[in-house]
């Protein structure tokens, strides 16, 4: 028996076109990359500066700060927040086996969310050698650590004998989540008024508190993880079959997951930490890219940390300037670019989505 | 040589295979037939590695044990009765996926041969997904074949292992499909398959397994097993062998297919 | 309602405006637009002490006098954008405590801008403090200890006169919200704690620090006589009908009268230069003096 076919063609080798978008991709990022280094409230531009160098002129105070301070360490976050969160998602939506997943699915986002909570709310509670050591850094130490504490109990929750069940993690990830919310909703009831600000501002996400301080701690953690993932491509493809036919094509899924899992709560951990809670990314960049170039995770997750940097980027260019001086939570930013965008693309593809 | 010895099987809690003995040679299609719950597909799963047991499964002489996943890969490939696709993958993407685990080669030639070979050729840049069921299995036969490609290689045997690959297909995709199973063993690979239809098992097996309760019943060349009283008891029901129905109610045996 | 004295808050200025100059406060050449100002009751403080040109730009909760509203808002205290402060151009800001993200004030403070922190309070003490590190920031010491000066000799003489006017005190109650039916309010160590002590009532709510979600059952014991808010634009001014419909205050003694008050919002919680109008205020609307 034959089907009637009228389906669309899938285009003749998306592989090579999906690789092709490597280098268009790329470029964009470069070009955002420098639009984000010469936009700013303070109207310091990029060229002026490149052509005082040039001349050996000394910049002026402003330019330096400005530059060497203020954006160029934005960019740089950006470009690795972005990146971790679209490529942390491709995994888990590979992993999980549904384009719905999302980065978080493995319990970071909760834990990472309430570790911040937590330190905003009642860090005034903890021994004061502690809060001396750590200074500033408590909430995304907390977010990180909260992240770790939530992942590995989830992991030790969905895995027997030597093996995961990512059903398990899925429902136990719901439970977390409901856990974790309800603890939100207490730390919500005791937390004053500049605590809860700062609840709502963390959860809505920034780049503004970007330094080379954190730079330096998460950078490196972001980008050895998402570096790792790289390698995951085929595995996932074979994944894509089940996790019995995975095994029969000779990848070593329980393996895969571990690692999977653990670059994941490492580079969203970190890029949470520094950054609060930004959504949307991690699943809106994967599924337009499958809906553009094919599922092939081999082209996906270098594709989807050069379009999620890059999205990422152009949003907070967009946070900075459009209220100036004051500056939009970036979560927003990516809320209302986003999601009548993705909603389009949706409609018009033909037919619906299968799951 | 496929060699299982002792093996024992549980499954949540319970005993489905118990002290057993299976062997299956290079050269031959060796098939396990018998009722539902009879425990074929267990015994099945417990050689692909896909559950846990007891006891000792040797592959070309090897122990399963202490081989790795990619090593197993290259000897042996592994047709599922069942298979869903999480993303939509076009159907030689599918074929491809097959291609990384095997040792076969350079892959564009290999993964259109192998949908030629089972008949769906011109198929290559269709979404899988929008695929008939029958369609999806014999793109996953391609798979298999992809990843197992030469039947022989290095002197040593490569094996298919396949789980009922002919229930979703009608008679002439049932015959294409044996067909591949038998070339493959003539060809110097082996095929060990859980078969339904006792009429396909009977045409293409060189060996055949009848379980029943967790035990084999009977093992051996077609024409010893498949007997009124092998069949009655394993099935729990009368058989006759050999017997053209009474009565003027018409019949299809895929035997006297035309070929 | 709003209770605008704006013959009292005027004189104040001028006196201290007048007071610094004969004192010969040295003008200096920057009395060019050159300082941000972050806080409602900094900004305030600011316009009291003649200032109100030196300001670039303010915050969000910078709305009082009308005038700062005109001038380009860095947005909320803790959630400034260190780009977007610096683009702002100001030598000087002077900030309520609790700047946030720290970096951002790394890096302003990195940019050689004199960044003055004034510590919060709601005492006269921590009001003249206030004032104090303001003027100096400003470079108008004497004109700051004339403020400092009128300010607590107008809170005093409001207090006293609402002590004397007391002959049962009455229980006021502060709501920062009552949206949805939920009610968050002042507790102890709040502007509008200050305000209700001084003007001879009791804050209904003490036992919490702070503005808080409060539940329906404390709500009815703290049993308050007045009820107390924010005048907002707009519809978040829930009027007196509305308000006591909440089942938590329709049993209140509040709600006899439907006693309800509303000030203007920096006025009743920031505890700045005109406390002792809102002292005043309050006390005429509680003992009607």
């Amino acid at each position: 028996m034959t089907l009637a076919i009228d389906a669309d063609l899938v285009p003749v080798d998306r592989l090579s076109r999906a690789r092709k978008l490597h280098l268009l991709l790329l470029a964009l990022l470069i070009f955002v990359s420098l639009g984000s280094l010469t936009t700013g409230a303070t109207g310091v531009a990029l060229l002026d500066v490149l052509w005082k160098l040039v001349q050996g002129q000394e910049l002026s105070q402003v330019e330096r700060i400005v530059l060497f301070d203020i954006r160029i360490p934005r960019l740089a976050m950006g470009l690795m927040v972005g990146a971790s969160l679209a490529v942390a998602g491709a995994v888990m939506q590979g992993l999980f086996r549904n384009p719905l997943a999302d980065p978080g699915i493995v319990g970071v986002s909760a834990g990472a969310g309430l570790g911040a909570i937590m330190s905003i709310v009642l860090g005034g509670l903890l021994p004061l050698a502690i809060l001396e050591s750590v200074g500033r850094h408590l909430t995304p130490i907390a977010a990180f650590f909260g992240g770790w504490v939530t992942t590995i109990l989830l992991y030790r929750v969905s895995t027997r004998h030597g093996r995961t069940s990512v059903a398990t993690m899925l429902l136990a990830g719901i439970a977390i989540g409901a856990l974790s919310g309800a603890a939100t909703g207490v730390l919500t009831y005791i937390a004053n008024d500049a605590q809860l600000r700062d609840m709502t501002f963390w959860g809505m996400g920034s780049l503004a508190g970007a330094s080379w301080g954190k730079l330096a701690v998460a950078g490196p953690i972001m980008l050895i993880s998402m570096g790792g993932v790289m390698f995951m491509g085929r595995g996932l493809n074979a994944l894509a079959l089940g996790e019995a036919t995975a095994h029969h094509i000779g990848i070593e899924v329980q393996k895969l997951k571990n690692l999977a899992i653990l670059a994941v709560a490492a580079s969203v951990g970190a890029a949470v930490a520094v950054s609060g809670g930004i959504g949307f990314v991690g699943i809106v960049v994967p599924h337009l890219l499958r809906l553009g170039t094919g599922p092939d995770h081999r082209a996906l997750l270098p594709n989807a940390a050069l379009l999620g940097a890059s999205l990422l980027v152009g949003a907070d260019m967009i946070a900075r300037v459009i209220i100036a001086p004051a500056e939009l939570p970036i979560g927003i930013v990516m809320a209302i670019l986003g999601a009548p965008v993705f909603l389009w693309i949706l409609l018009r593809q033909r037919g619906v989505v299968d799951l | 040589m496929i060699k299982a010895q002792h093996l024992k099987v549980k499954l949540s809690g319970k005993t489905i295979l118990s002290d057993l003995s299976f062997e299956a040679h290079p050269g031959q299609v060796t098939s396990i037939v018998g009722p539902n719950g009879s425990g074929k597909t267990t015994l099945l799963r417990a050689m692909t590695g896909d559950l846990a047991y007891t006891g000792r499964v040797e592959i070309n002489g090897l122990d399963m044990q202490g081989q790795k996943p990619w090593e197993l890969a290259t000897v042996r490939g592994v047709l599922p009765q069942a298979s869903a696709l999480a993303f939509p993958f076009s159907v030689v993407e599918v074929v491809n996926i097959g291609l990384q685990g095997g040792r076969s080669g350079q892959s564009e030639t290999v993964a259109s041969a192998a949908l030629s070979r089972v008949g769906l050729a011109g198929y290559a840049h269709r979404p899988y997904q929008e695929l008939s069921g029958g369609e999806q299995q014999r793109v996953q036969l391609a798979r298999v074949l992809a990843q197992i490609w030469h039947p022989v290689e290095d002197g040593e045997a490569r094996w298919l292992f396949l789980d009922e690959p002919v229930s979703a297909l009608d008679i002439s995709h049932q015959l294409q499909v044996m067909n591949i199973a038998r070339d493959f063993a003539d060809q110097g690979g082996g095929v060990v398959a859980v078969m339904h239809d006792l009429n396909l098992t009977a045409m293409f097996s060189d060996k055949m397994v009848l379980m029943a309760n967790g035990q084999i019943k009977a093992a051996g060349p077609v024409v010893e097993v498949l007997t009124n009283d092998h069949l009655s008891s394993a099935y729990g029901c009368s058989v006759a062998v050999n017997q053209t129905p009474n009565g003027s109610v018409p019949f299809i045996l895929p035997q006297a297919a035309v070929a | 309602m709003t209770f605008f004295n704006l013959n009292r808050r005027g004189l104040i200025a001028a006196c201290a405006a007048i007071w610094g100059a004969t004192l010969g406060v040295p003008s200096a050449q920057a009395d060019a637009a050159d300082t941000l100002s972050i806080g409602g009751t900094v900004t305030e403080i600011v316009y009291a002490l003649g200032q109100g040109h030196r300001l670039r730009a303010r915050d969000t909760t910078s709305v009082y006098p009308p005038e700062a509203t005109e001038l380009p808002d860095v947005g909320y205290i803790r959630a400034l954008s260190p780009e977007g402060v610096l683009s702002v151009g100001a030598s000087l800001i002077i900030s309520d405590e609790g700047a946030r993200p720290v970096e951002a004030v790394d890096v302003i403070r990195a940019a050689d801008v004199n960044f003055v922190e004034v510590p919060q309070g709601y005492t006269i003490e921590a009001l003249s403090r206030k004032i104090r590190i303001i003027g100096e920031a400003l470079d108008v010491d004497a004109t700051a200890e004339a403020l400092i000066s009128d300010v607590t000799k107008d809170i005093e003489e409001a207090t006293a006169v609402a002590q004397a006017s007391i002959d049962e005190p009455k229980r006021v109650m502060f709501l920062l919200s009552a949206r949805g039916g939920k009610l968050t309010a002042a507790g102890r160590g709040t502007g509008p704690d200050a305000i209700i002590r001084l003007a001879g009532g009791i804050n209904a709510v003490t036992a919490f620090e702070g503005y808080k979600p409060i539940a329906s059952e404390a709500t009815l014991a703290a049993a308050p006589d007045l009820i107390l808010m924010m005048q907002r634009g707009g519809d978040h001014g829930a009027n007196a009908d509305e308000l006591f419909e909440i089942p938590a205050l329709a049993l209140t003694p509040a709600a006899k009268t439907k006693a309800l008050e509303t000030m203007e919002p920096l006025l009743v919680t920031g505890f700045g230069p005109r406390t002792g109008d809102a002292v005043r205020h309050l006390s005429q609307i509680l003992y009607g003096n």
